[in-house]
């Protein structure tokens, strides 16, 4: 995978350096950001993250699965202790809420694991550590021959740094 | 099945070592870490087969009164005691003094050798050395005189005794049961002509009690409470009882009123009511209000019987015993309440503290070459006045025959063990034309001990040319054999009932002893300086001291005060308020004959111008012995000073009190005063009291005769005591409470296997028929805490106040600590609340209630739904399960149970390498195998005798057939001495419980939480005189 | 440096949680990098402070091991008091555990703006006291070997827990708690862990920064999925916060026992977790911002605004207490009067008294401005509110098991210097686990701090005001000027 890689110290900058290469049809455009911005998630126009799916179905399996333990436990013996119902519903609500909370809550980061690709094992194409620091970053992925062309236009916006990565 | 219990040749005490290594695997079981096997017989001895029971009848020997007890043994072993019920005597019941005779057998520190005394050094002797020694040393004193001082015993062996003494022409032994009251039994012999005549309490329709404490060891208390408790069942009819004393005993506390005299004022009452005196001169002499007396008195006149006792223990015993006959005799006793027909003959023959005193006096004088002791100990018992070891140390050959390391025997230089009764032959004539048969229920504990005193003393008369002849026989049994009428047969079949009719032969040739050099005066009653009377009395649990090395006795709280491993003084509340005297103040208690310092108690039912001890503790050594370390002990090591339980624990009373007889001879208890003074510290004492106020909770509830017999009107309904309350029997008609049964509740769903449960749909037994209950009747319990010690003996429950049983490091060590710390381990306790005299002023009366509080096993049970691991939980049969192994000791259970009735290892107890084991051996091989040993770290409590109902029904499974209703019971209901506990099925009517169970006075303990408790109390039924109501709870 | 705050004056009442307010003198990304970054690395008071710790921790250890050794009789235990200074430990330990969730996970909902400086602390101390609190259900245990008995996973002795049972019901809400509540810490460190790895010199360092910060790249996919994760993250958290404590709660509700036995439990002992949480934050905080030199990021602003919550949670715990002795008073059950009126004027009085000065009296104080303000007289405060909160838990635990239903069974307790050891070491061992944190992992979140600093602009204030006025929406609302 090759491309160009933008950094810029002002925020203004690469919002419209993205703005321009996306006029210019440059399609695989990832920004870097210290801290999320709206105004990337503006410019950049992606789908809201599919991570609240998994939450809520994991969260309806965690519940019936935390109502089903002690359920099923209770009738394996049905021994009665102080003269309550074998399979008492009311207290295993309880146990139905935490399983729901472990669970859920588990698959939530995981979803958000795999959709955010990570962990990944290498973060150097197309990465520079400044981006975890205070500038912003625009790594368009591009064939060699419109390179110089994403180049410049990330230059014109004031790119303190620009280069070609690959 | 008897005689081969000694003349089998199986070597049982083989396979006794065997079990004994594998004890500690037993004991293991509960803590589930090791486990190991046992292992079994090669060659299985007749009658013995592994796991089941064989039982043998035989007597009792632990006081004078020799009732008849069952010994059950497993392969081998005696692992529990209960009455005989074909014993005339004691009809099947055993108070806790009896059942811890296996405490005497199994003692830790029992000597187990015979031992020499060289030089100030014990050197342990083989059987026949010692015979050889003392057939020497007898050759050498003869002439010299010679002292036998045995302890009391009824029965043929004192004849045999004696006749061995005069074949070396010592004169005969003295028979010495220092608790016995002489003066009763002098004024019974002036007066009926026998010793001890049956007294008949339910015939009486006023029992008055002049300090007889017939309840805790007066006379023979097991028949008496057994009568007494028949009596009090009567409910309206039966007779009310008057208690005329200083302090109030357990006796004392089950009277219905109380008059609290003066010290030494009984005679002039007793004259009074005997109409010998004037009433108000009584009432001057005695502190009491003349009204009352004069109440009492007319009502004596009114209720013909009467039953009058005299226990006094003041200088004046006789006289007062005396006036109390002529009360008898006024009140139509005599025939009625009083037979002297069927004479108790338990205590004929016996020798009064006076010749005791006058034999010392000898020995003093020199004129005593060897003296013998046997079964008691004088040096412990008698008041340091006397100087007895003094005296004792001029004869120069000093013989002692006991068992134990106790005060006299290590002032001996030559020891012979004796066996224990349950290891040894013998009989008793507790009732006149009776003979109860003592048969060894196993083999001896140490092999080393060859035969009983009797046996080593015939191998002696061998030894002798002039003395073989008469001692053809070679062991004492054959002596018996041939003395027993009928013989070996007639013996054979007489065995397995432990009593048989007739004689053994001429009772004990009272033959003239050399009298005593008169230097004993008797006091005139309350001498010495001081500002309170001394009032002393015998432990109703360890008696003189005999009690005292004993852990369950030890444990066991004082059925007055509840203190246990300790010594106190009880001093009233209201002087004990004037003199800033605080519960636990150690006072420093000072007679004209020495000093002695106790913790105080203030207690409610004393004189306030008296002070009460009581004795039996104090026991301590010559030889000054390093604290007891259980880690580093070795056996061979003689723990003096009457053992590891005994030693140093409390103070013995005795070394303040004078010497002094009454006119009958016997020991007077009461006689001087003492001055009290607080020493500064203080300490928690070792009780397991509480509050001693119900705070109107209806723990023990109580109704007047009188509600029984008025109809209630019908607006006082709800508050009118002994109105039944049939809220809870749902939880007792159904198995588990009916809305116990959660899923399962229809009855028929588990037998048609639509659950599976852990025992259906092929439960064999149909348990899920039943339910288990019990009924404690109120107006019978005594509060004597038989049931408690029969607990202890059946479920294998650990002792925990010896002063080792704490932490190993930077843990303060006393006896008792953990009892202060609330650890004890009583399955089942005897509550004792006062009710009434809130604010603890003298001459106002208050009554007492006993209640002995055991898992409920409740059908909705607090303690179940908590456990999150099932370690408790319902059984089909109504019961409440503890499961040890499952239990990880959370003790949620004990926070969430009402009654406060769960008890937890905080040691390891049952743990055999641990430092606060309980059971050192051979205290082990008493351990019931049917009963797990808990390990430390788990939850234990009452399980209604679990191993008894399942034995019971497997039998029955065996047999093909159902359980026979009553035809088994859990141990504190058979060993109850006053009958109040009833347990059985209350599903099913035909058990006894199921009808008491819907008796009027029957209530349940905290109803209103629903817990639908398997126990059903009924109410205690008061009497109190006319225009003294007695307070309703 | 107090100066950085300003006060406030009377009419001025400026949006505390814009940036100016709140870091005022905080300029751009690289000083927020650069100087809680800077607060990493060890130090020698800190090495200190870390071997006192672990001596306290050794000294608790050592006595759960003569404990196990020797049985459950070595501490204090006097039946019927059969709980004690363990689970009153236990419960004072899960408390000071939700005032991190708390903080993180429902401000977080609510946008409260003081919650951007002190939450990961907060975070941080949840995670470690429920792992210390983790430890007495397990140490109080009479056989602590067998505590796995009381977990539900297939066995082959085929017997499971009694899920009717309060303790089984605390098994799975700890369980749970702890793993979210860590969770939560690490997928917010996660960002900042990367930072750390760009900024780290020291290679061995720089290498375990990169394996945890699992290859964070800061792109805008990571940083979408990212933040909603986050937000459904503190969606679960915020009821089990609730739920746990209401569930510890349950231990005593659910029993008989009178002082026990009542239905407001649950939102009572959730309020004094909150309070008591909060109460620790500011123990922990406050030295902390001192030694830090973060005065400028932990404003008083901030204290003042945790301090209001701190006034607020206390006065539901006073409601509470007093509810407790109206319901009492009311029920005519004279087994509760009679408990209730021990409580205060019976052997444990003075214990009653500490808890509801500390608790009660003395946080009123906060409704002065002056000492919401005043960072020195909040740190004494807060230890007076861990000391009441301990001695509410005690309060509630022993004098109701001393005085039950069965008088002839009531009793007492004394504790051993076994039970004061592991008091102690449960101190030692949460600190010990803080420490360890505070000098390897940033105790603020810098990423989040980012998002409230202006970034910088190429043509400030001129010809894109449009599109970046919209765009400069900050996700917690504060409406930082630009």
């Amino acid at each position: 995978m090759q491309g160009v890689l933008g950094a810029f110290n002002e925020i203004d900058a690469a919002v419209h350096a993205i703005e321009d290469l996306k006029k210019d049809r440059f399609g695989d455009i990832t920004v870097f950001t210290p801290t999320p911005r709206h105004e990337f998630e503006h410019v950049m126009k992606h789908p809201p993250s599919k991570v609240r799916i998994v939450t809520l179905i994991f969260g309806l399996c965690g519940v019936t699965f935390g109502y089903w333990i002690p359920v099923w436990i209770s009738d394996y013996w049905p021994i009665i202790v102080g003269g309550k119902a074998v399979a008492a519903w009311v207290p295993f609500t309880i146990l139905g809420f935490e399983v729901m909370v472990l669970i859920g809550g588990l698959a939530t980061v995981f979803a958000m694991f795999a959709m955010a690709h990570i962990p990944r094992l290498t973060t150097t194409v197309g990465y520079d550590a400044r981006f975890s620091g205070g500038q912003f970053g625009v790594w368009v992925v591009t064939d060699p021959d419109r390179a110089d062309q994403a180049m410049t236009v990330l230059k014109q916006h004031g790119a303190a740094e620009v280069r070609r990565e690959r | 099945m008897t005689q081969d219990t000694t003349t089998s040749g199986v070597k049982r005490r083989e396979f006794l070592k065997v079990l004994g290594a594998s004890s500690a695997a037993i004991a293991a079981v509960g803590c589930s870490e090791p486990t190991g096997k046992l292992i079994p017989y090669l060659v299985s001895p007749d009658e013995t087969v592994p796991g089941v029971s064989t039982y043998y009848a035989t007597t009792c020997r632990e006081c004078s009164a020799a009732c008849g007890m069952i010994a059950e043994t497993r392969d081998g072993r005696a692992i529990k005691l209960e009455g005989n019920p074909e014993h005339p005597l004691n009809h099947g019941a055993l108070c806790a003094r009896g059942q811890s005779a296996l405490q005497g057998l199994y003692n830790p520190d029992r000597l187990r050798v015979p031992m020499v005394n060289e030089g100030g050094t014990w050197k342990p002797i083989t059987w026949d050395d010692a015979v050889a020694r003392l057939a020497q040393a007898l050759g050498g004193a003869r002439g010299k005189g010679g002292v036998f001082i045995n302890q009391h015993e009824s029965g043929s062996f004192p004849r045999f005794l004696d006749g061995w003494l005069a074949g070396y022409g010592f004169e005969p032994h003295l028979s010495v049961d220092f608790e016995a009251d002489s003066a009763a039994i002098e004024a019974n012999r002036r007066t009926y002509g026998v010793a001890w005549p049956a007294l008949s309490f339910s015939d009486a329709k006023l029992i008055i009690s002049f300090g007889a404490d017939f309840l805790d060891g007066w006379g023979a208390s097991v028949p008496q409470q057994l009568d007494f408790a028949d009596a009090r069942a009567k409910l309206d009819g039966a007779p009310r009882f008057v208690y005329v004393g200083p302090r109030r005993s357990l006796t004392g506390l089950n009277a219905d009123e109380w008059i609290a005299c003066k010290p030494g004022s009984e005679l002039a009452i007793a004259n009074a009511f005997a109409g010998k005196g004037s009433i108000q001169q009584a009432a001057t002499e005695s502190g009491v209000d003349a009204a009352q007396l004069q109440r009492i008195a007319s009502e004596i006149g009114a209720s013909k019987p009467v039953l009058a006792l005299s226990g006094v223990g003041g200088a004046d015993a006789l006289e007062v015993a005396l006036a109390v006959a002529a009360i008898n005799q006024a009140g139509g006793a005599v025939g009625a309440t009083i037979k002297p027909a069927q004479a108790i003959t338990s205590f004929d023959g016996m020798t009064t503290t006076a010749e005791l005193l006058g034999q010392v006096e000898r020995m003093r004088a020199g004129q005593v070459g060897i003296a013998f002791v046997r079964g008691t100990d004088p040096a412990h018992y008698l008041p340091r006045a006397i100087k007895f070891a003094e005296a004792f140390a001029k004869v120069p050959v000093r013989v002692s025959f006991s068992s134990y390391p106790d005060e006299t025997t290590e002032l001996c230089n030559l020891v012979i063990p004796d066996l224990h009764a349950l290891e040894s032959w013998g009989d008793a004539a507790p009732i006149r034309g009776t003979i109860s048969l003592q048969q060894p229920a196993m083999d001896p504990v140490y092999p080393t001990i060859k035969g009983g005193t009797a046996d080593f003393l015939i191998a002696v008369a061998k030894k002798d040319a002039a003395l073989a002849s008469r001692y053809s026989v070679d062991s004492y049994r054959t002596w018996l054999i041939a003395a027993f009428p009928g013989g070996a047969p007639a013996l054979a079949t007489a065995l397995p009932h432990g009593i048989a009719n007739g004689s053994m032969g001429g009772a004990a040739a009272a033959a003239a002893r050399p009298a005593a050099p008169a230097t004993i005066t008797v006091q005139p009653k309350g001498t010495g300086e001081g500002d309170f009377f001394l009032i002393t009395y015998p432990s109703p649990l360890l008696g003189a001291g005999r009690g005292a090395n004993k852990p369950w006795l030890q444990e066991l709280p004082d059925p007055v005060t509840k203190i246990c491993w300790s010594s106190w003084v009880e001093i009233h509340p209201e002087t004990a308020e004037r003199l800033g005297i605080d519960r636990g103040d150690f006072l420093d208690v000072k007679t004209s004959n020495g000093t002695i310092r106790a913790p105080a108690f203030p207690y409610l039912g004393v004189h306030k111008d008296a002070i009460a001890i009581p004795s039996g503790q104090g026991h301590r050594s010559q030889a000054k012995l390093a604290p007891f370390e259980p880690k580093h002990h070795d056996a061979s090591q003689v723990q003096w000073g009457y053992g590891r339980y005994a030693r140093d624990v409390g103070v013995n009373v005795f070394d303040v009190l004078p010497a002094s007889t009454n006119a009958a001879g016997g020991f007077a208890w009461t006689v001087t005063k003492a001055s009290i003074s607080k020493t500064g510290d203080n300490r928690i004492l070792p009780s397991t009291e509480g509050s001693a106020r119900q705070h109107g909770r209806g723990i023990a509830q109580a109704m007047n005769a009188s509600d029984l017999t008025n109809p209630p009107r019908p607006e006082e309904k709800e508050v009118l005591p002994g109105d039944a309350s049939h809220e809870f029997l749902p939880g007792l008609r159904s198995p588990v409470a009916a809305d116990a049964q959660g899923e399962l509740g229809a009855p028929t769903a588990q037998d048609q296997g639509t659950h599976k449960g852990l025992y259906d749909p092929n439960d064999p037994r149909g348990m899920t028929r039943r339910r288990w209950a019990m009924t404690i009747d109120l107006a019978r319990c005594t509060g004597c805490s038989a049931c408690v010690t029969a607990c202890y003996a059946e479920n294998n429950i650990p002792t925990v106040g010896a002063y080792w049983q704490v932490a190993s490091i930077w843990a303060e060590s006393r006896p008792g600590l953990n009892i202060e710390r609330g650890r004890e381990m009583n399955w089942i306790r005897l509550e004792r609340y006062f009710e009434g005299n809130l604010d603890g002023k003298f001459g106002v009366d208050f009554e007492t209630r006993f209640v002995p509080m055991l898992c409920q096993h409740c059908g909705n049970a607090p303690c179940e739904p908590v456990c999150p691991v099932y370690a408790t939980y319902h059984s089909p049969d109504g019961l409440n399960v503890q499961v040890y192994n499952r239990c990880v000791g959370t003790r949620y259970c004990s926070n969430n149970c009402p009654y406060k009735v769960r008890y937890f290892n905080w040691f390891g107890y049952g743990e055999a390498d641990r430092k606060q084991y309980a059971f050192p051996e051979p205290l082990n091989w008493q351990l019931n195998p049917d009963v797990t040993v808990r390990g430390k770290g788990v939850m234990e409590k009452c399980s209604f005798c679990v191993q008894r109902i399942r034995e019971a029904e497997n039998r029955a499974a065996l047999e093909h057939r159902d359980l026979v209703p009553n035809e088994f019971t859990t141990a504190c209901a058979q060993a109850c001495p006053s009958r109040a506990i009833t347990w059985g099925d209350a599903a099913d009517p035909n058990w006894t419980v199921a009808q008491l169970a819907h008796d009027r006075r029957a209530y349940h303990v905290f109803e209103e939480l629903n817990t639908y408790t398997a126990v059903v109390y009924l109410k205690k039924v008061n009497h109190p005189a006319a225009g003294a109501p007695a307070p309703r709870a | 440096m107090a100066a950085t705050a300003t006060p406030l004056r009377d009419g001025e009442r400026p949006n505390i949680a814009s940036a100016a307010v709140r870091f005022p003198a905080v300029r751009d990304y690289d000083q927020v990098d650069r100087e809680i970054g800077g607060t990493l690395g060890p130090s020698l008071g800190w090495f200190a402070a870390l071997g006192i710790a672990i001596l306290c921790m050794l000294v608790g250890a050592s006595a759960w091991v003569y404990q196990i050794r020797e049985g459950l009789g070595v501490a204090g235990f006097q039946p019927p008091v059969m709980w004690a200074v363990y689970i009153t430990t236990f419960v004072f330990w899960v408390g000071i555990g939700h005032a991190g969730t708390l903080i993180s996970a429902i401000l977080y909902l609510f946008r409260a703006g003081f919650r951007t400086s002190i939450y990961r602390v907060s975070e941080a101390m949840t995670v470690f006291a429920v792992m210390t609190a983790g430890l007495f259900p397990i140490l109080h245990l009479g056989r602590p070997w067998k505590f796995f008995y009381l977990i539900p996973y297939p066995n082959w002795r085929l017997i499971w827990p009694n899920p009717k049972s309060p303790l089984v019901w605390d098994v799975f809400a700890i369980l749970t708690y702890l793993t979210i509540s860590s969770t939560f810490l690490y997928v917010g460190l996660i960002p900042d862990i990367a930072i750390l790895r760009d900024r780290e010199k020291n290679p061995i360092r720089k290498a375990i920064y990169a394996q945890l910060a699992l290859g964070w790249r800061n792109s805008d996919r990571e940083w979408r999925h990212f933040t909603r994760a986050y937000l459904f993250l503190a969606a679960f958290a915020t009821p089990l916060v609730l739920s746990v404590h209401s569930v510890v709660s349950f231990d005593f509700a659910m029993a008989l026992t009178p002082g026990w036995h009542a239905t407001i439990f649950p939102p009572y002992f959730v309020a004094g977790a909150i309070f008591s949480g909060i109460g620790m934050v500011f123990t922990i905080v406050i030295p902390l911002r001192k030694f830090f030199h973060l005065e400028h990021y932990i404003t008083l602003n901030d204290l003042d605004a945790a301090a209001k919550l701190c006034l607020f949670t206390s006065t539901v715990v006073g409601l509470a207490y007093v509810t407790e002795f109206q319901i009492a008073w009311m029920s005519g059950n004279r087994f509760e009067i009679d408990y209730f009126w021990n409580r205060v004027f019976g052997q444990w009085a003075w214990a009653a008294w500490i808890m509801l000065i500390c608790n009660c009296v003395l946080p009123l104080s906060l409704w002065s401005q002056k000492l919401r303000r005043n960072p020195t007289w909040l740190f004494m405060l807060s230890l007076t509110i861990n000391l009441g909160m301990w001695f509410e838990r005690f309060v509630i635990i022993v004098p109701s098991l001393a005085h039950e239903f069965e008088p002839w069974q009531w009793g007492t307790y004394r504790p051993t210097f076994i039970d004061y050891s592991i008091l102690l070491g449960s101190f030692g061992w949460f600190f010990m686990w803080f420490l360890l944190f505070i000098r390897q992992l940033p105790v603020m979140a810098m990423s989040e701090i980012k998002e409230i600093i202006p970034p910088r602009m190429r043509f400030a204030h001129a010809g894109l005001e449009h599109d970046l006025t919209e765009g400069t929406v900050y996700p917690d609302d504060t409406g930082a000027p630009h």
